[in-house]
């Protein structure tokens, strides 16, 4: 595997090193010294942001080391810069759609900023056209930090990521939820699957669902709806004792300029969150980053009054204060600098399926999943409810975002980490990584609160067995803490060994939800960590952690959302490594279907998703083996049945094509399967895709044959343009006047074209 | 890889002589009550049918030299019937050896796993069942000694590689005196033939029977000593070289 | 126990095929898959789809026999390979019984904390219930024997050549007893 990190190895010699190499070219081409740097610089910048571009530092290393130019030699100079920066997407490119999907992998473990917000604060909002106050207008600018983020790992080095984001949570809803779990983890699930029904029977009509997308050589890139199940999955699960990420690291408290005693509310409100009902469940730790914002009405108040009063919060409070300036009345899509507020990337089943009437987040969804289809979204504007916002608010909720995560929430994370690394990681292994059990009874941690007194049971008594966590100021619960905090701060070499380090502890406890997630996350965190596990042997003891989470959260807990979230993002982590990892990716696949964790129609989004795996292992070298096309398309062809059974003639044609295609290189002859009874059942599916495709087109067409037709045309001319370039595409999905025998491939006399669907189909 | 060999086989294997000629060689007694149709099933009177006789009970068999010559004689006229050159006959010979091959393949390595001696390989004293060849070489091997030993009682007389760098996948396996030739003097117009084509039909079915898609010639290269001294040359298609790279950076022998 | 027994050519074409369940701890031999008897075709495309394997293997183990390749875990369906020399493939397919308890484990509806991964780890040594199991390799490695030499005996036949479909009735009736006397 050719990664961007295992070509540092081949290093410049040492006349070449950046250092001298500038000094040479300076000295010998004076007048280029100017551009090579600059050209340097540019490079520099495009490698450290996520690096689209894999095989740039791969090429550098094949380059002449001679080479004359000076362009070459300042490629060379920077390849060590370029090693360190691109370490965390060595994938980039390498397999289509799966950097996609790691990036969203990654951004559904963002740090969590709890928002509490004085009355008036929401008041003011709510006349913008935000029911849920400061919360819901902040929301959905969250997911995307607007511009770099720079973070800095544990051992120093620093990486700008260009995809970070932050959770906003309601100080008020949080940890309510949890105290209905045990039905919530259920209905959860069966909420999912409504999700998915509604996606389907929304985009049934012209398009008939979501066709997978495909890249430009025709490998399908994975669907849409597989990402909305993804999603859903990771934002399934609330937040919980055993796992921080739900844990607020920071709390926003807001108050506006219309509060007339603006520093005692701020107070009272900072009283309330600490201590008051509003105080979080006792499993979170209360030491979290508070952060105070003041909004400025810039219709109704004095802006010269705000400004005084936020010097005046600074005083009080610190740095931590921010001063949002917003105005104040309702935006409409007719204004001139109207902006349509983004829709909420990470919106958990509940809220998604009670937001899809009336805030008009899902259809915006929806429209976003149909991006190809611009003119419908111009006809839908503004009818759906969508909120709007004056550019100037958009510009300062974003700046506010920004100011909020790089220059407090980070930098507090980075600290806690650091000080929690040299407190108590570092000293446990030290000592006790090599003498667990001694180093447990006899070592006082940093934060005081242990009694001293350890149980002889083996465990260490900071476990509550009856409400079952950890006291958030136990070593256990800070290093799982830590161990969370280096996840979201993406050192994932750092957040492995911690999460490693504490397992057995849970073991010992038999805090078994704890130990679930350690182990999960531990897996996680080593997929992720891209330079780890280069063998194989690391690649057995990560599907031994995913088998002791799902065993730990299905059989002792029996907690089915985190051990779907744990075993879909070991599917997927697993299956952007290549190799023999995506048979483990597949497997894993299996394994939810066959614990069924997921519903109907997750069942058959899973089919396809093994089909997936099994295509994405590439046969090695010049040799012919080493593929799994055969299985990839089994799978596929078994997908495309099930959603015919699911009455989804759209999709099963779409997985039928591309189970033709992945069995395109396995068979002689394209579409003869050696095997009859294959061979028969395929003829089948073949034909009752087709008759059933045709039965629902005919009735749309005869229906509302207007509305159909641009749509219709437009998608076609467009298939027409590509169609050179994809030989093995039989489309189902393209004119319907060319689905006539030749666009099978078929080889039998089953379907004749006077068949009659098609028959219909022509009189309409 | 086989398939097109065998439609072209057809009329061959329905005239029968040229293969229980060769089979006589291995398992005379047992071919002539072959049961293979479908339909009103003969059963020997003695109820056995081949399926119930032991293979290697002619392992040790030996047919008459006269009567092989004899039987080989009439395939080469057989072959030479509608044939338009020297090119024509030899693939004709050619296609008679290589279903032969394939059978060869298989009743080796069965005799090889059956007996604890084992025929393949002089070495290995253990009764474990030898190994399919893998690499060029084993598969080279397994011709030039256990394959000739079967067919002629003896091993082939070298075994070369091409030194030619453009020409990596050509093998040269030389017998001295082929059995096939001993009786056949070719006229001098047709000095150019060498019946042992048969021979190299053989060879290029056990090669493509492992999955070594290769093409096999004969060529006459006489010495004062070995008047009918043949080479028979071993080109391997370029999949097979690739594969060979493969494994040999997995390190498979 | 139930088994599917294929032989393929080498280019992938069926030779033979036969099904039969297990003799051995009062089996009566018939075979009981997981799947409709309508759907019969999920055994061949089990089967076709392990081919990826056999090819992958078969540079990689010289042994004629391949052992257990292949696993097909919705239906608990194992593949055993045995490979001859001339490139014939002997696949078995090879399914435990199907506890009256667990689900359906394959497709469609189940029942959330399916117990039905774990059935087919049963404890016991016997053929029958492990599949993995040493013993059971024994078994399929024998049977996998005996057919092959029915095989060679196929394959020496004038009348036969590489790739036809065997019909003999006898050959049909070695490999049941083969079965019989190893499965």
């Amino acid at each position: 595997m050719t990664s961007p990190g295992d070509a540092a190895p081949v290093k410049p010699p040492p006349s070449f090193s950046p250092g001298v190499a500038r000094g040479t070219s300076k000295s010998r081409y004076p007048d280029e010294a100017e551009s090579t740097h600059s050209i340097d610089a540019e490079l520099a910048e495009a490698r450290s942001v996520s690096s689209p571009t894999p095989p740039l530092s791969a090429t550098t290393a094949e380059l002449p080391i001679r080479s004359s130019s000076p362009h070459a030699r300042s490629v060379r100079s920077s390849t060590p810069q370029l090693a360190r920066s691109s370490l965390g997407s060595p994938f980039d490119g390498r397999f289509d759609g799966s950097e996609d999907i790691r990036s969203l992998i990654i951004r559904a473990f963002s740090p969590t900023v709890a928002i509490y917000a004085s009355d008036d604060t929401d008041e003011l909002v709510r006349n913008k056209g935000f029911k849920g106050g400061f919360w819901e207008l902040v929301r959905p600018f969250g997911d995307t930090v607007s511009g770099k983020v720079v973070i800095r790992d544990s051992v120093g080095s620093s990486r700008a990521w260009e995809d970070y984001g932050v959770r906003f949570v309601d100080l008020n809803g949080f940890g309510r939820t949890p105290a209905g779990r045990e039905s919530g983890q259920e209905s959860s699930l069966t909420q999912m699957e409504e999700i998915l029904e509604q996606q389907l029977e929304s985009a049934e009509g012209p398009f008939g669902g979501s066709i997978p997308p495909k890249d430009a050589l025709g490998v399908p890139v994975a669907s849409p709806l597989w990402k909305l199940l993804l999603r859903q999955i990771l934002s399934a699960t609330s937040a919980a004792p055993h796992e921080t990420f739900g844990h607020p690291v920071a709390s926003v408290i807001a108050i506006s300029s219309r509060n007339m005693a603006p520093l005692e509310t701020l107070r009272q409100l900072y009283g309330e969150s600490s201590s008051g009902d509003k105080r979080l469940p006792d499993w979170v730790n209360s030491e979290y980053l508070r952060y105070y914002v003041l909004v400025h009405d810039e219709e109704r108040d004095d802006i010269t009054e705000s400004t005084k009063l936020y010097d005046q919060m600074k005083r009080h409070f610190g740095l931590h204060c921010h001063l949002l300036r917003l105005r104040s009345s309702q935006c409409i899509v007719t204004d001139d600098d109207s902006v349509q507020v983004p829709s909420c990337e990470w919106l958990s089943p509940q809220e998604r399926l009670s937001g899809v009437g009336e805030a008009g987040k899902y259809s915006a969804f929806i429209r976003q999943l149909e991006t190809n289809n611009i003119a419908e979204t111009l006809v839908d504007l503004g009818t759906d409810g969508t909120p709007y916002l004056f550019d100037s608010d958009v510009t300062a909720i974003r700046t506010f975002i920004r100011e909020l995560m790089v220059q407090s929430v980070i930098p507090f994370m980075e600290n806690r980490v650091a000080v929690w690394n040299d407190q108590i990681a570092s000293r446990r292994r030290g000592i006790s990584g090599r003498f667990m059990s001694v180093g447990r009874r006899f070592m006082t941690f940093g934060s005081g609160s242990r009694s001293g007194a350890t149980g002889s049971s083996g465990g260490s008594g900071n476990y509550d067995p009856t409400n079952n966590f950890y006291g958030p100021d136990s070593p256990e619960a800070i290093l799982r803490k830590m161990a969370d905090f280096a996840f979201m701060l993406r050192d994932w070499k750092l957040a492995a060994s911690t999460y490693e380090m504490i397992q057995s502890d849970f073991k010992n406890d038999k805090a078994w939800k704890y130990h679930a997630g350690a182990h999960e996350m531990c897996a996680v965190s080593m997929l992720l960590n891209p330079l780890a596990m280069s063998a194989k042997i690391k690649l057995e003891s990560v599907d031994q952690m995913f088998e002791n989470a799902c065993y730990s959260y299905l059989t002792r807990c029996s907690d089915v959302p985190h051990a779907l979230r744990a075993l879909s993002l070991g599917v997927e982590l697993l299956k952007s490594r290549g190799g023999s990892a995506t048979e483990s990716a597949a497997r894993w696949a299996m394994r939810v279907m066959d614990f069924g964790l997921v519903g109907p129609i997750g069942q058959i989004l899973f089919t396809e998703r093994v089909s997936a795996c099994y295509a994405s292992k590439i046969s090695m070298g010049g040799a012919k083996w080493g593929g799994r096309r055969r299985k990839a398309g089994m799978w596929s062809i078994f997908a495309a049945n099930q959603w015919l059974k699911a009455g989804n003639p759209t999709l099963a044609a779409a997985c039928l094509e591309e189970g033709e295609r992945l069995y395109g290189d396995v068979l002689e002859t394209d579409g003869v399967f050696p095997i009859p009874e294959m061979q028969t059942f395929v003829d089948n599916l073949r034909h009752s895709v087709k008759v059933e495709y045709l039965g629902a087109r005919g009735f749309d067409t005869r229906d509302e044959p207007a509305s159909e037709d641009p749509v219709l045309t437009d998608e076609t001319s467009e298939k027409l343009e590509k169609i050179d370039k994809r030989n093995h595409r039989r489309s189902l999905i393209g004119l319907p006047g060319q689905l006539d025998v030749g666009n099978f491939n078929m080889t039998s006399g089953t379907r004749d074209p006077e068949n009659s669907p098609n028959d219909d189909f022509e009189r309409a | 890889m086989a398939a097109p060999r065998h439609s072209a086989m057809l009329s061959i294997s329905n005239a029968a002589t040229p293969q229980s000629t060769s089979s006589d060689r291995t398992q005379a007694p047992q071919q002539p009550q072959s049961p293979a149709p479908t339909q009103g099933l003969r059963v020997p009177s003695n109820r056995k049918t081949i399926y119930d006789r032991h293979l290697n009970r002619s392992r040790n068999a030996e047919s008459s030299r006269a009567s092989f010559a004899y039987l080989f004689a009439e395939m080469v006229t057989y072959a030479q019937r509608r044939v338009t050159g020297i090119q024509d006959l030899e693939k004709r010979l050619n296609e008679q050896g290589y279903p032969l091959g394939l059978r060869l393949l298989d009743l080796l390595f069965y005799r090889a796993t059956s007996t604890s001696s084992s025929a393949l390989s002089s070495s290995s004293t253990s009764s474990s069942p030898p190994n399919r060849p893998l690499r060029i070489l084993t598969l080279l091997h397994l011709i030039h000694g256990p394959l000739w030993r079967l067919l002629f009682q003896r091993s082939a007389d070298a075994l070369e590689h091409s030194v030619s760098p453009d020409t990596p996948n050509e093998y040269m396996i030389t017998d001295n005196d082929p059995l096939v030739n001993t009786y056949i003097s070719v006229p001098r117009e047709m000095s150019m033939l060498n019946c042992a084509a048969f021979v190299a039909g053989i060879i290029e079915g056990v090669c493509d029977g492992c999955g070594f898609e290769a093409k096999v010639s004969t060529h006459n290269q006489p010495t004062e000593m070995w008047p009918s001294r043949t080479v028979f040359l071993v080109k391997f298609g370029d999949s097979v070289m690739e594969r060979e790279k493969v494994l040999e950076r997995a390190g498979i022998k | 126990m139930s088994y599917y027994f294929t032989i393929l050519s080498p280019t992938d074409t069926p030779i033979f095929n036969i099904a039969f369940g297990t003799s051995k701890s009062g089996g009566d031999g018939i075979a009981r898959f997981r799947f409709p008897d309508t759907a019969q075709y999920m055994n061949q495309f089990i089967i076709h789809s392990s081919l990826d394997i056999v090819e992958e293997t078969q540079w990689t183990n010289g042994g004629m026999y391949l052992k257990h390749i292949d696993t097909y875990p919705p239906a608990a369906a194992y593949i055993s390979a045995f490979l001859t020399p001339s490139g014939a493939r002997f696949l078995l397919l090879h399914q435990p019984p199907q506890l009256p308890a667990s689900n359906s484990s394959s497709l469609g509806a189940s029942s959330l904390l399916g117990a039905s991964g774990s059935t087919t780890r049963a404890s016991s040594s016997s053929i029958a219930a492990n599949p993995t199991s040493p013993q059971t390799e024994e078994a399929v490695r024998q049977f996998m024997n005996e057919i092959y030499e029915s095989y060679v005996k196929t394959a020496m036949s004038p009348f036969y050549k590489q790739g036809m479909e065997i019909r003999s009735p006898v050959f049909r009736t070695k490999v049941t007893a083969a079965g019989k006397k190893w499965l």
